[in-house]
């Protein structure tokens, strides 16, 4: 019977090890994973019970701070301009987790970071818990204006500025109000996430950089862009013949402009009546797959845009457009591929190509800002309980699309459409501003079509100081002049208000 | 494996000394908390020292008198064990708490007053057959109408005027004396291979009637009252204790595929046991609802890391029913990976006295008593830990020792009795007592 009680013993050694086993991957191996897991509150509870850090705009208008109640747990979270930043901002939700700055500087906000230990550490005699205060670079009073131009259309607006990247301006439209989806009350915060998940235009989604639509012919910009890098286009060759439609290779299918119209000529007569036929000749015969695909990239596309946010979605352009054919018609012209007619169709916004606002704001911000797009961020400085700045944001260069040379010269192109082009509309007075429309068609019975404007600012000769892009979901009618007519205001509006000192 | 006994009076200061680390410990552990939640010493620090020292005192002075070889490790650790699990209720509960002190206290009283009773445990091998009734009756209690009770879905529980517990605590200490009983003798019989089933030679079913029925009885009752827990338990302890009384390894075979039978036709008939096995390979597919105690708990083990939150000041209460079942998860929170490791490392040294003490049994019963003891010692605590970590689904135990509960702890300390009793026959077959030296003089001169 020994020889069994060994085997038992042996047995029960093998049961308790596997414990042992099983445990050291809930706490070790796995415990960071479940810990950030969304419905896990427990990291939320525990700083559900002490005060956590403000949130303020850049204009110094208070976005979220903790209240206490009488409830569960010490505090909950509130937000004084309700919808207005609930994108960015997100929402500190005991039911739902938390998003937005809520989520990426958790650790500032709550006091968690070793920086913020260490300073709470040295004095002692401070009873208030040292947590940090997040001051965005968004400022209230522009944001304000984006929701009021936009109105009740769905859309969004991002303004940036191209010299730093911080954004002034993030909004889409529906959103949602934070205040109700962070109640501590259970009941009351599900009835209201449940009310969001069902309403119309996904409310709690922030579009502005977290979903992808067809950009239309704001995306000629980065065509132009690739043209002129490439060595193909200058800013008065070649003069493009004035055609009503272009065939690009392999097809019988023209690409025709809107309308029926006749276009043609310089980089700068194509881009200031968004002529899709030379566009469309320009990508697919002059620049073709590689050098397409190469600049799409250098502007940020087929990449997570850097954003102190998460769930940034990544633009996207095709990266493949199948086999190389044969030589071009010309010389100079780029080989024939056997996608060549979906590389005109992408050439001028459609197809394949998806992009978010915040990376068509960030095209414009390129052009704006002598060819750099600097990283886009929405923390402009961390703060602690003494109001010393900790954590000051350090500006970067993310991408670097184009020379400064060829920079200028679409600044001087993009002026133009807002002078004397399709983007009339967005032009202010005593100020330098640049633009390009979009109309992306998305059915024709009805018609209708997402209404887009991509453009900068700044005082007349000197950098740009604001990049904005506008985008009007789903509007009716399918001509070019629904950007201009739509989006524009809008753009402008923004603009404007951006350029005005803040607060 | 020659086994050196040390002296008995220097195992009874082990003991003591084991016990001075305990009360230290829990002590501490008491203290911790409350400044942990209230960055207060408890105001009832003293009382509480005095009444954890009196009582553990009392259970020393009683191995001592009753006891004096027993093995030095077993009481210990069933102190720290049921003291931790104290310090962690009343950190939840302290309602529970001031009731679970009452339980300690009749626990220890269970204690000696087992150790008082029952000098040889041979006793028990006489009484086997009323042993085995009261606990079939026990375990039917909670299935008669007008006292049964059912809490928390299960049915096992027993109501009597203002005094409520669950029967099949003690149960399992009485069908454990049973079976090893019962297999003593039987088990040459059972250990020989006369009857052909296919390819196989088993032993004549007739034999193993009376256990199978026992068996089966306990697991249908377990059904009934939708106890999986220790239907589990029961079985497991069966099946060991037949399986080392025969040393046939054959009945292992077979009783694994029998109970994959069982599990399997329950599995398709109970929509209960549906429930447990989707939760333990999914909780997050109803993580409102049924998956909710366990994802709770395993995010308690996450938060918890290596170190644990620190005493008192975990999350809980965000654990429902943390007192009882999930009491594990609680002490991987505030302990971290090293508390509930130490815990596990506890269960052994338990597991490991009573294993030791089977082995050096010379006598059968005695043997298969400890064996049987042990078996159900160290599977309880295995099937609900594993349960709490997701490791196996999840079945309704307490934890010994620990979890809250009056029957599972009074039941327990019982248990721990028989056990110390176990090892102090066992010591004193080694140790050559006086009178032994007395008789074999007696014998020489004759």
């Amino acid at each position: 019977m020994n020889g069994q009680l060994r085997k038992l013993a042996v047995a029960l050694m093998a049961c308790y090890l596997a414990l042992f086993v099983k445990l050291n991957f809930l706490q070790v191996i796995d415990a960071k994973e479940l810990n950030e897991e969304p419905g896990n509150g427990r990291s939320i509870a525990r700083d559900f019970n002490r005060p956590r850090g403000d949130i303020e705009s850049a204009d110094g208008e208070l976005v979220a701070h903790s209240v206490e109640t009488d409830g569960r747990f010490k505090y909950q979270r509130q937000y004084p301009t309700d919808d207005l930043f609930a994108h960015t901002v997100g929402s500190y939700s005991l039911l739902f987790g938390s998003d937005g700055v809520e989520r990426r500087y958790n650790e500032e906000l709550s006091g968690n970071t070793a920086d913020f230990r260490l300073r709470g550490f040295l004095d002692p005699l401070v009873e208030e818990p040292n947590v940090g205060t997040v001051r965005l670079t968004l400022r209230a009073d522009v944001q304000r204006v984006a929701r009021e131009a936009l109105g009740t259309r769905p859309g969004s607006v991002v303004a940036l500025d191209p010299r730093s990247g911080g954004v002034l301006a993030m909004w889409s439209y529906p959103s949602y109000n934070p205040n109700f989806t962070s109640l501590n009350d259970a009941t009351s915060a599900r009835t209201f996430k449940e009310a969001y998940d069902k309403a119309k235009d996904k409310p709690l989604l922030a579009k502005a950089f977290r979903e992808r639509y067809f950009p239309g012919s704001t995306f000629k910009v980065v065509t132009a862009a690739a043209g002129l890098e490439s060595g193909a286009v200058t800013e008065t060759t070649p003069v493009f013949p004035a055609v009503n439609g272009y065939q690009p290779p392999l097809t019988n299918r023209p690409i025709r402009n809107f309308d029926g119209a006749t276009c043609g000529g310089t980089l700068f007569d194509l881009l200031r009546v968004s002529c899709n036929a030379g566009f469309a000749e320009m990508g697919a015969e002059l620049v073709g797959p590689e050098g397409m695909i190469g600049q799409a990239e250098k502007f940020g596309f087929n990449e997570r845009p850097p954003l102190d946010l998460g769930g940034v979605a990544a633009s996207v352009f095709p990266t493949e457009f199948g086999k190389r054919l044969s030589n071009g018609d010309d010389p100079d012209d780029a080989p024939v591929f056997e996608d060549t007619p979906r590389l005109a169709q992408s050439s001028i916004g459609q197809g394949d190509v998806s992009a978010t606002p915040l990376q068509m704001a960030m095209v414009a911000a390129a052009v704006g800002n002598g060819g750099s797009i600097m990283t886009p961020h929405v923390m402009s400085e961390i703060r602690d309980r003494n109001g010393e700045v900790v954590e000051p944001y350090q500006p970067s260069v993310w991408k670097a699309p184009l020379s400064e040379a060829n920079a200028d010269i679409l600044r001087r192109g993009m002026i133009e459409v807002a002078t004397s082009g399709t983007a009339r509309a967005m032009g202010i007075a005593g100020v330098e501003v640049g633009g390009k429309t979009g109309t992306a068609q998305l059915g024709t019975d009805p018609p209708r079509s997402h209404a887009w404007v991509i453009g900068f600012a700044g005082p007349p000769g000197e950098q740009a100081q604001v990049a904005v892009a506008v985008l009007v979901q789903g509007q009716p009618g399918a001509s070019e002049q629904t950007g201009g007519k739509v989006a524009a205001p809008i753009a402008k509006r923004v603009l404007e208000a951006a350029l005005a000192p803040s607060r | 494996m020659i086994a050196v006994t040390p002296p008995r009076s220097s195992r009874r200061a082990t003991e003591a000394g084991l016990l001075a680390l305990a009360g230290l410990i829990i002590g501490a552990a008491f203290a911790l908390v409350s400044l942990g939640r209230n960055q207060t010493l408890p105001a009832n620090l003293v009382p509480f020292s005095v009444g954890v020292f009196a009582l553990f005192l009392g259970a020393h002075v009683g191995v001592r008198k009753l006891a004096p070889r027993a093995d030095p490790l077993i009481l210990p650790v069933v102190v720290v064990l049921n003291g931790l699990g104290y310090v962690f209720i009343a950190r939840l509960n302290d309602k529970l708490a001031a009731q679970q002190a009452g339980w300690t206290a009749l626990g220890v009283v269970g204690f000696i007053a087992t150790l008082f009773v029952i000098k040889r445990v041979r006793m028990l091998d006489r009484v086997r057959y009323t042993v085995g009734l009261a606990g079939v009756i026990l375990l039917i209690l909670p299935l008669l109408p007008g006292i049964g009770a059912r809490i928390n879905g299960a049915r096992i529980w027993v109501r009597l005027g203002v005094v409520s517990f669950q029967p099949g605590e003690f149960a399992k200490i009485a069908l454990a004396v049973f079976f090893a009983a019962y297999l003593v003798e039987r088990r040459e019989l059972l250990g020989t291979a006369t009857f052909k089933v296919g390819p196989f030679m088993t032993p004549d079913p007739k034999h193993l009637m009376p256990v199978l029925v026992a068996w089966g009885f306990s697991l249908v009752v377990m059904m009934f009252q939708r106890d999986l827990g220790s239907a589990l338990l029961f079985f497991v302890l069966f099946l060991t204790v037949l399986w080392i009384a025969t040393e046939r390894a054959s009945y292992l075979v077979v009783g694994t595929t029998l109970f994959g039978a069982g599990a399997y036709l329950s599995w398709t008939l109970f929509s209960h046991v549906q429930d447990r096995v989707s939760m333990w390979l999914d909780p997050w597919q109803d993580s409102q609802d049924k998956g909710y105690q366990i994802i709770q708990a395993t995010y308690a083990f996450a938060w918890g890391g290596i170190w644990g939150t620190g005493l008192g000041v975990g999350l809980g209460r965000r654990v429902p029913i943390a007192e009882s079942d999930f009491i594990f998860a609680i002490i991987g929170e505030e302990l971290g990976l090293v508390g509930a490791t130490a815990i596990l490392v506890l269960f052994l040294v338990l597991v490991g006295s009573g294993l030791r003490v089977a082995m050096r049994s010379r006598d059968p019963f005695a043997k298969l008593l400890a064996a049987g003891l042990t078996t159900l010692v160290g599977v309880q605590s295995f099937i609900i830990m594993a349960g709490v970590t997701r490791l196996l689904p999840l079945t309704g135990l307490t934890l010994p020792f620990v979890s809250y509960g009056g029957s599972s702890l009074i039941s327990n300390w019982v248990l721990a009795a028989l056990l110390v009793r176990l090892s102090d026959e066992v010591a004193e077959r080694e140790e050559p007592s006086p009178h032994d030296d007395h008789t074999t003089v007696i014998a020489v001169t004759a």
